[in-house]
């Protein structure tokens, strides 16, 4: 079995379905997630996006199919190794933005390091001068940067983002794309749950979604091309597969 | 490094005293609520015959009622999901709940007790120190209900609607207004499935009569009992409702 050295796949879900009562949420989904890539999960509401990161990550068990974590079947042990960032800002709002940090730190079993290391995060995300303000007197976009903080803070290998620059001005949705990138650079596998193209656009692989399954899988540009257009843009790509997919069913 | 539990009941302590309006209501509540008792029952007799079910039975309720709610906020703020992403277990999500709860539930049961014998005057025949200890389990089976009913609302509203359907029941059918043995059969058969019937007994038992902790020593087994069957529960439906 490899170990999470090792093995060139970041993230490996094989035919995984999961249901809300009688609704599918996902389909025998399969896909890989390449190491040290930033893969998006792009689809519109009700694709099924939200769902797969939380069948990803452990907090929904499928019902059909399998999820390994760099190399190793999905369980509590897996969960040091990834980072999760919600789609709420997930913080508690009594608390100040060092306090946040801090506690999920140590959660992630941060000992000594912990003050180091909230202090490098919080610094990240631009967020020091505010360190002591309480998140509820936090705008939108400055929770963002503090739930993203709480999510990288342990320096996981592997982060799960959903929807993480909903809200997010032009300015900072740019700040948290360099970032990113220098996650991936470092080695980070980032996989980003987004229905924006712009977001789209940023991700080294993509993933089309729509019903609970994958349309199309490939880099942004494969994706475009896949269109036989030049000039196709994302926008375009993505109906392309979904107009693909229902003339193949029926 | 700190265990899990530990660095949960830490943060819900610094999160409670951060809020100046929440802890000033865990102190003044339970005054006020006594104050109100006292001036109720002007004949210490009554009151020297209701204040242990009393004592009991607003440690549960209070206990309960606290726990409940910030557990519920714990999820709809979506905390809780990413505590349940995180390799903390839900057992230790639980047992730091009730370490960071139990210190507030726990002084506002010295509140209700320290008022009741010094303000309002109940006289008591039992060791201080052995109605505290049975007070204790009553705290930490009232926290872990919270948590698990908890488990069943998605607002507050729910939450407090789960007030008349589990708290109120075991006032009227629990001793704590009148005896259980007046009561008729099948109500006396339900009255022994609720928890406070034991705590209400077993704290008359201590403070009215003089008995010890192993004189009620099955009330005390019933509460305690109680306590893990709540806290299991709690840990086992924690992930479902994440």
């Amino acid at each position: 079995m490899p170990d999470e050295n090792t093995t060139p796949v970041a993230v490996e879900a094989d035919k995984v379905s999961f249901s809300y009562e009688r609704l599918k949420a996902l389909d025998e989904l399969s896909l890989q997630v390449p190491k040290g890539t930033s893969f998006g999960l792009l689809g519109p509401n009700g694709a099924g996006k939200t769902t797969l990161i939380r069948v990803l990550v452990g907090l929904l068990k499928p019902k059909r199919g399998s999820v390994r974590i760099l190399g190793q079947p999905l369980s509590r042990k897996t969960a040091h190794l990834l980072g999760y960032m919600p789609q709420l800002h997930s913080l508690y709002t009594e608390l100040t933005v060092a306090q946040n940090v801090e506690f999920f730190a140590r959660i992630y079993g941060m000992g000594k390091d912990a003050p180091k290391r909230v202090e490098e995060t919080v610094r990240l995300v631009d967020m020091w001068p505010r360190r002591n303000d309480a998140v509820q007197k936090l705008s939108g976009g400055m929770r963002q940067r503090v739930s993203l903080a709480c999510a990288m803070v342990h320096n996981p290998p592997l982060l799960f983002l959903d929807e993480p620059t909903v809200g997010l001005d032009p300015e900072l949705r740019v700040s948290f794309w360099q970032y990113f990138h220098e996650l991936t650079r470092q080695g980070t596998t980032i996989v980003i749950s987004s229905h924006t193209m712009d977001d789209a656009a940023h991700c080294d692989r993509l993933a089309f979604m729509r019903d609970g399954k994958v349309i199309a899988i490939g880099s942004p540009n494969d994706l475009k091309h896949a269109t036989g257009c030049r000039d196709a843009t994302l926008e375009d790509a993505f109906l392309h597969f979904v107009r693909r997919g229902r003339g193949e069913n029926g | 490094m700190a265990s899990p539990a530990l660095v949960v009941a830490a943060r819900i302590f610094r999160q409670l005293t951060r809020d100046r309006r929440t802890m000033a209501l865990i102190f003044i509540v339970p005054l006020v609520v006594m104050t109100l008792i006292g001036l109720s029952f002007p004949d210490t007799g009554v009151l020297q015959y209701i204040a242990p079910a009393l004592i009991a039975t607003l440690a549960l309720f209070f206990s309960f009622l606290l726990t409940g709610i910030s557990f519920l906020r714990e999820r709809s703020q979506g905390t809780l999901e990413r505590l349940m992403a995180s390799p903390v277990s839900p057992s230790d999500i639980v047992v730091g709940y009730l370490g960071g709860f139990f210190i507030f539930a726990l002084v506002q049961t010295l509140i209700i007790l320290l008022y009741t014998i010094y303000v309002l005057d109940v006289s008591y025949r039992g060791d201080l120190w052995q109605i505290f200890v049975f007070q204790v389990v009553v705290i930490i089976g009232a926290v872990n209900l919270g948590i698990f009913i908890s488990t069943f609302a998605r607002n507050e509203f729910q939450m407090v609607q789960f007030i008349p359907l589990i708290i109120i029941p075991q006032i009227f059918l629990s001793g704590v207004i009148w005896p259980v043995e007046q009561m008729p059969d099948y109500l006396q058969w339900l009255a022994h499935a609720l928890p406070l019937t034991y705590a209400v007994r077993g704290l008359r038992d201590i403070m009215l009569s003089g008995q010890s902790l192993i004189d009620v020593w099955l009330e005390l087994a019933v509460m305690v009992g109680f306590a893990v069957i709540v806290s299991v529960l709690a840990a086992v439906t924690l992930r479902r409702s994440a």
